[in-house]
């Protein structure tokens, strides 16, 4: 990257942040939301809901990935491409294998009569979850793209700025997540 | 109107008929005349467009096309309470439900906040020396969202299932229990799609002003309208990202089966108060770019800096700031207790100190000053006292035990009808004629501005004034008629008189635009003698701005430079400008937003999976074609 190119950069990493600034908007609303409604008045109650291994299983899925992610980054300052392509891989992986636990979760709840309708509590975690798991498989379809971007060689300099930029957002999504465990799951498998 | 045919009795909406007819032929004229004329090139041009000045004036002409459908609206609302126990053609009932729901959101949504997108999207990146919006492409973007949002929101009438919660969409009334009719789904997927729009053009916004100044022009010698901007645009990314998720959880509700907003558990209350805390500071982001708008034009047309610009600074950031802690004095009669009442009144009379220290700042201005009044400044002028009355009937709304008399009456009407229509509706007239010259190289003609001007405000007080004697009667708003014995008939019928009015002057509006086209000549680059770096550059504006780049050095440089019959300093050494392409992927873009959204909204499904599906595929053609290859291409050839 040369300075001319580092400013236009920079401008879209600002506006990159605004825009995490918006979601976090919608997240902390949506947050809210959960914690009027829950737990709700009548029908299930969280604690019979909630499973302790799911959640555990797929925040250390998820937790690693941003770990991962920080390998690719290391590699884009020396252009090490085992090391870009295996974190991203890997990443990505991961990101499958959070995403496949949650539609599990997501599965088994309906399957046990815990589906969105149910009561006010489960149509808040449903909103909230299912819109961070929303999240992730975006995050997953961009990997998948990066990757195809990684190999058509395009210029070495904006090749940088977009992996930079889809790492602002994992770990974004990285953080909500762990907004999701301790608000909405911590305190009834405690 | 009923029809008898094979022995039943069919309805049909002639409301509805007669729309579909005068669509029909206006659309027939316009394609006779496109065709005619050959403007299929200039059409294309604009579809394909990321030019700052182009996307603002589209923003405009829509605002203005939807200006004209909400403006019949608030017409045939005030034909039916013209006299008591009217029964004005279908306007009764649930129809005028319809009526008062789409002139409210129209007028919010897609009028007065796409005119304000406009402008700042012609004149911002002008008056700070920016040779475009940071990112030309998202600001292409948000247009076409705005566009695809308001379509679908006209859609609904059509088809005879207009939105008829109010624009507030209160719940549970807009939950799928009390309205089951799609009029509804229309509204949450219009105001989604046009939201997304306008979020993605705050996060614009903040990013050309911060990062794209000229050399020397530090945020302290900024113009106050790209100030205000700045500020509305802060206020827009929460607004916006509260709204939309308000809307997301009402869809839900719905289409989906919950009740977050009705039922057992769920709280009606709680869809109020999301609503309100994007409600009210988009009440803000309506009026604070007028204010600027205004101070711009105070200033040019008094020959004068602006009085206390660093009081007009703050004053802006205070308002914006206190404008996210006073949502509940709309619901002050829902019954939160004393303690939240006493808070969001004091906080709410708070933000009359630095509105008054604003409107004392531009009389400061004035004062003194070599005064020309011309259109622009005329209406400025207007706002002043129009505005001052509607602040004055804030602050009797803010007494919280007061407001349970004025709640949901026709004084409620006023006081807003005051502030909108007198600081943002009048700002965007002010801004209109005075860049129109940047816009398109021609003046509006004075004469018939003037005409404008005072039937426009003589109208809007003969319709508004009489409403806050009539409300303190207790005339209710959104109530379709009244009778002969509340007393009320002569004030309602002054208000229906004062509405024409107000609809005639736009005609003067129209046959000006059409004079100054046919026979107005070419401007220079300042025709009113500017102080801004905007009349630095040709009229209308060109692409490629600012070569070479200006250094700012004081406030309205441009101003002392010719007072010091000097040249405004330039340099070579400037950032690289924001790389702007044509491409018809916006376009695609929102249409494919569309297409998920009519999906929805009558749960064919697969249409949306479809509609989806073309979404993801422009964002991979996106991703895998940015503007920028080429350009980092040619960089990298150098090294």
């Amino acid at each position: 990257m040369n300075e001319q190119q580092a400013v236009l950069f920079k401008d879209r990493q600002f506006g990159f942040y605004i825009y995490l600034f918006v979601e976090s908007i919608m997240f902390a609303t949506l947050f809210a939301t959960y914690l009027i409604f829950t737990p709700s008045s009548g029908g299930p109650e969280p604690s019979e809901v909630f499973e302790a291994n799911s959640v555990i299983l797929s925040s250390i899925f998820l937790l690693s990935s941003s770990g991962t992610l920080i390998i690719a980054e290391k590699g884009l300052k020396h252009h090490q491409t085992a090391k870009i392509v295996v974190g991203i891989g890997v990443t990505l992986l991961l990101g499958l294998l959070f995403l496949s636990l949650e539609i599990h979760e997501f599965y088994k709840y309906a399957e046990e009569g815990y589906s969105i309708g149910v009561n006010n509590f489960l149509s808040s975690f449903y909103v909230l979850v299912g819109l961070h798991a929303a999240h992730v498989m975006f995050g997953i379809c961009w990997m998948i793209l990066l990757l195809i971007q990684y190999t058509r060689k395009i210029p070495y300099g904006l090749y940088t700025e977009k992996q930079s930029i889809f790492a602002y957002y994992w770990h974004f999504v990285d953080v909500i997540w762990v907004f999701i465990v301790i608000l909405v799951y911590l305190p009834y498998l405690v | 109107m009923s029809i008898p045919f094979l022995n039943q009795l069919f309805s049909l909406p002639s409301d509805v008929i007669s729309a579909w007819i005068l669509t029909i032929i206006m659309g027939a004229f316009l394609t006779i005349y496109v065709f005619k004329k050959k403007k299929w090139p200039i059409i294309w041009q604009f579809m394909r467009t990321t030019n700052h000045r182009k996307i603002g004036t589209l923003y405009i002409l829509f605002g203005i096309l939807f200006f004209l459908r909400a403006g019949i609206d608030s017409l045939l609302i005030r034909t039916q309470l013209a006299v008591p126990n009217n029964d004005f053609w279908v306007f009764q009932g649930d129809k005028y439900n319809e009526l008062f729901t789409t002139h409210g959101t129209m007028m919010i949504f897609f009028v007065a906040m796409p005119l304000l997108i406009g402008l700042m999207n012609v004149a911002v990146p002008l008056q700070i020396g920016a040779r475009d919006l940071a990112f030309p492409f998202l600001n292409a973007v948000s247009f076409w969202l705005f566009l695809a949002g308001a379509i679908l929101f006209n859609m609904s009438f059509f088809f005879n299932t207009a939105p008829n919660a109010g624009w507030t969409g209160y719940a549970p009334l807009s939950t799928e229990v009390f309205t089951p009719d799609v009029g509804n789904d229309y509204y949450v997927f219009g105001l989604q799609v046009s939201g997304l729009g306008t979020i993605f053009f705050a996060i614009n916004m903040i990013v050309t002003i911060i990062r794209n100044r000229a050399p020397g022009m530090k945020l302290t010698r900024m113009p106050l309208f790209p100030w205000s901007s700045l500020i509305t645009s802060f206020l827009m990314l929460i607004a916006f990202g509260v709204l939309s998720i308000a809307l997301y959880l009402l869809m839900f509700d719905r289409m989906f089966g919950t009740a977050f907003f009705s039922g057992n558990e769920g709280s009606p209350v709680y869809w109020q108060h999301l609503f309100w805390i994007f409600g009210h500071p988009e009440v803000y982001i309506l009026v604070l770019p007028a204010f600027g708008i205004f101070s711009d034009v105070i200033s040019t047309f008094s020959k004068k800096r602006i009085f206390g610009y660093p009081a007009m600074v703050v004053s802006i950031a205070l308002i914006g700031f206190l404008g996210f802690m006073v949502w509940a004095h709309h619901m002050f009669t829902v019954g939160l207790g004393p303690m939240a009442n006493t808070f969001f009144a004091i906080t709410t009379m708070l933000i009359a100190v630095p509105t008054g220290i604003k409107i004392f700042n531009w009389l400061f201005t004035i004062r003194g000053g070599v005064v020309r009044v011309t259109t622009p400044m005329l209406f400025a002028l207007g706002f002043i006292p129009t505005f001052v009355m509607g602040g004055v009937t804030g602050v009797m709304l803010s007494v919280a035990a007061a407001n349970f008399q004025y709640h949901d009456s026709h004084f409620v009407v006023a006081h807003f009808h005051y502030t909108i229509i007198g600081g943002t509706i009048l700002g965007i007239f002010a801004g209109l004629y005075y860049w129109y010259p940047k816009i398109t190289g021609k003046v509006l003609d004075d004469k018939l501005g003037k005409w404008h001007f005072w039937l426009f405000v003589i109208g809007f007080h003969l319709t508004f004034l009489p409403m806050h004697i009539t409300g303190l009667e207790g005339m209710p708003r959104r109530v379709f008629t009244y009778q002969w014995s509340d007393g009320i008939f002569l004030l309602n019928l002054t208000s229906t008189i004062g509405a024409f009015l107000m609809g005639s002057s736009m005609l003067f509006l129209g046959w000006n635009i059409y004079k100054t086209h046919k026979y107005g000549l070419n401007t220079g680059n300042d025709p009113w003698n500017g102080r801004t770096l905007e009349w630095t550059v040709r009229s209308p504006s060109p692409e490629h701005p600012f070569e070479p780049m200006p250094v700012v050095r004081e406030i309205d440089p441009y101003w002392y430079a010719k007072v010091n019959k000097r040249r405004i300093r330039t340099t070579a050494n400037v950032r690289p400008a924001p790389i702007s392409v044509n491409t018809i992927l916006p376009v695609l873009f929102a249409f494919s937003l569309f297409v998920i959204s009519i999906g929805m909204i009558y749960t064919w499904y697969w249409i949306s999976v479809i509609g989806g599906t073309f979404t993801f595929l422009l964002l991979i053609v996106r991703f895998l074609n940015d503007e920028r290859k080429a350009y980092y291409r040619e960089e990298h050839s150098h090294e």
